[in-house]
């Protein structure tokens, strides 16, 4: 049962992980904390289905098609809610728009859909595999693979490209990236992009994978994605990355050979014990290392 | 899945006292304002009292309640309405909160002197009214309440809905007896009052057969993701999954039991029934989650499919368990007048008390001695082909 239970954790905290990411390179360099992010994945799952449901799309499809959408709202939501208060307001302002903006998104989606959880149509067939007495569907191994695709993508862009060398810069010094000819305000809506990307291919694989989208599914989705980014140390990529897998790996381990009752209270209480010992995160250590 | 007592004891307090002022108020201008002593058989129409909420969180269960006895009442004065009498509605919204049920139970009985109250469909508002009521010696005929201490209130004080206390122990005979079911698992959400209350009836039930409970599990709603839960699950051996909670989760597990390759049935309350659980679930819920209940439209029982049919005329939709039983308990406190050849709620009380084996639309209803209803039988429903459908009809011991 160990190793079915640890496959169902990297499943669940790939997710996570996802999410995180768009969390940790947001703060990375405009330390804000984008709580509308919960509300992009959402919208990725809505789109990923409509697209699914009403166009009949295969599931790379839905998912490319997610992303964009997502990119654009993602985008849109900074030129509107955020990028009007940089410079102009305190952190907190772009902080309480953020939650105003995660709640018009969420029931700007009631209206639209409803409450109801909807259903994906089966774009993935419901096939399992056996291998040396583990069991796994094909799901499994859609979401773990294009996790993995998708976050080593994001290590080459930052790492290798001019693009990711000016949001390292932008990391560092918002103000000196500027002086040194950084179009900063094209830079964090590029951030915004991939983060809200990255976050609706979560919300789509999540969709399918548990066969359920609601507009309040990015809530606490969000709420555990934040918290996988400072388990790992908001702002290091990696430790988004290492954050989401560890968290979903608690919580199921945690249902598994603990109680199912303490499910979200063994994944928090370890969180709060990691802070305790390590303030700044598993790999938050290095100012440097941020995005 | 009715209990709505959230509200705090200092609300209730405070709109009885409300209440009250509103009661004295009213005294200066009647002179006989105690409804004893006001003799009912003088009034040319008789009244009955709507409790529901039209509008607010539990809306859903009064729209349809409303309907219902409205259908019943225009039913009975297109015949001879009670005694020759012709039958009065009146329909307040009361919002589903305990001040304005207060109010409108009040006004009912002062204003309006109706002989009987129809409502609430939620324990924690019947058992308001049902204090006013029993204090001003008017009949309350609850159409839903299913939490405990209603009926205790006092001897005005009537329900007609399946209780899950009466209900559990056939179901529970039906599984080891009828499907040979003896390692049972049992998933309880821990956030949703109406699991956590049933799950201790259907443990307890489990206790008097020879049964094991091999596993016990529990979630939340909302949550999507149950793959650590059905993994052990599926180590368990379990026979059969009873599940206390809602539709929603119910189909999201079973989802994931199909994902993983768990081929298990999954038995619950009537909280699983609703039109989502087929379409989230589709092939993973096809006859393999079970409910019980007292009333389903899609059972077609002859008494049942008639009512059925006018409603869908009159309404253009199906009737619910509600507008069932708000039809049924104004039909029962017709026939309980008629017999008793009064529409004094302290004379027709005792009559009503009698009642036997009464062949509603919502099932058959008779009153125990401590005024408890006993729907027998009650129906055993399972999804097939998409579609809602009886499985078994298992009959419910009166002792």
């Amino acid at each position: 049962m160990f190793w079915e239970q640890l496959l169902n954790g990297l499943t669940l905290g790939s997710t996570y992980a996802l999410i995180a990411l768009g969390y940790t390179m947001v703060y990375g360099i405009v330390q804000l904390i984008n709580f509308a992010h919960g509300e992009i994945y959402m919208f990725g799952a809505f789109a990923g289905l409509f697209l699914a449901s009403y166009c009949g799309v295969n599931i790379l499809v839905a998912l490319l098609g997610a992303m964009a959408f997502c990119m654009l709202l993602g985008m849109l939501v900074e030129r509107i809610a955020y990028r009007p208060l940089r410079g102009k307001s305190s952190r907190l302002s772009a902080l309480i728009s953020a939650i105003g903006v995660s709640i018009f998104l969420s029931t700007l989606m009631v209206l639209l859909a409803g409450t109801n959880t909807r259903r994906y149509p089966d774009v993935v067939p419901n096939h399992t595999f056996h291998l040396a007495g583990l069991d796994f569907s094909l799901m499994q191994v859609i979401i773990l693979l294009f996790s993995a695709a998708l976050m080593l993508g994001l290590q080459f862009m930052v790492k290798k490209t001019r693009i990711g060398k000016a949001m390292r810069a932008c990391s560092q010094d918002l103000d000196a990236a500027y002086l040194m000819g950084i179009n900063v305000n094209r830079v964090i809506s590029f951030t915004f992009a991939i983060g809200s990307a990255l976050a609706a291919a979560g919300g789509v694989m999540v969709g399918i994978y548990y066969n359920a989208v609601w507009p309040y599914m990015g809530t606490m989705a969000g709420l555990k994605a934040f918290a996988a980014a400072v388990l790992g140390g908001i702002g290091s990529i990696p430790g988004a990355m290492i954050g989401g897998i560890s968290l979903g790996i608690l919580e199921i381990m945690g249902v598994a050979y603990l109680s199912s009752s303490y499910k979200d209270a063994i994944a928090f209480g370890i969180l709060i014990l990691v802070l305790l010992i390590r303030p700044q995160g598993l790999l938050g250590q290095k100012i440097s290392k941020k995005v | 899945m009715l209990n709505f007592r959230k509200k705090s004891k200092l609300g209730i307090v405070l709109c009885l006292l409300m209440a009250l002022t509103l009661l004295v108020g009213c005294s200066g201008s009647n002179e006989t304002s105690d409804k004893a002593e006001a003799p009912a058989e003088k009034q040319e129409v008789i009244k009955l009292g709507f409790l529901g909420a039209k509008t607010g969180d539990v809306a859903n269960y009064g729209i349809p309640g409303e309907k219902g006895m409205k259908m019943a009442i225009d039913e009975l004065n297109a015949g001879d309405g009670i005694m020759g009498k012709k039958v009065e509605g009146v329909y307040e919204d009361n919002k589903g909160d305990t001040g304005e049920i207060a109010n409108i139970a009040t006004k009912y009985i002062t204003r309006d002197k109706v002989v009987a109250m129809v409502g609430d469909p939620c324990t924690g508002l019947t058992k308001v009214a049902a204090e006013i009521a029993q204090e001003n010696k008017t009949v309350i005929f609850s159409a839903g309440a299913t939490g405990t201490g209603v009926v205790e209130i006092g001897d005005y004080v009537f329900r007609n809905t399946l209780l899950d206390q009466f209900a559990v122990p056939s179901v529970v005979d039906w599984m080891v007896n009828s499907m040979g079911w003896k390692n049972i698992a049992v998933i309880t959400s821990l956030n949703n009052g109406y699991s956590t209350a049933l799950t201790p009836v259907f443990k307890e039930a489990l206790k008097t057969q020879n049964t094991k409970i091999v596993i016990e599990e529990s979630i939340n709603d909302g949550e999507s993701d149950f793959s650590a839960q059905i993994t052990k699950l599926k180590k368990a051996n379990a026979d059969v999954l009873v599940f206390t909670g809602y539709y929603r989760e119910a189909a999201l597990i079973m989802n994931e039991a199909q994902k993983q390759g768990l081929a298990i049935s999954l038995i619950g309350g009537d909280g699983l029934y609703g039109q989502d659980l087929i379409k989230l679930g589709k092939t993973a819920v096809e006859e393999k989650v079970i409910y019980y209940c007292g009333f389903s439209s899609d059972q077609a029982s002859a008494e049942t499919s008639k009512f059925i049919n006018k409603y869908e005329e009159i309404y253009k939709e199906k009737p619910d368990m509600f507008s069932a039983q708000y039809y049924d308990a104004v039909m029962i406190l017709a026939k309980a007048m008629t017999d008793a050849k009064s529409t004094d709620p302290s004379i027709f009380k005792a009559e009503l008390a009698k009642l036997k084996d009464y062949p509603g639309v919502s099932g058959n209803t008779t009153f125990r001695a401590d005024r408890e209803p006993v729907k027998s039988p009650i129906c055993l429903i399972t999804v097939k082909d998409g579609n809602f459908v009886v499985l078994e009809k298992i009959p419910v011991n009166i002792k």
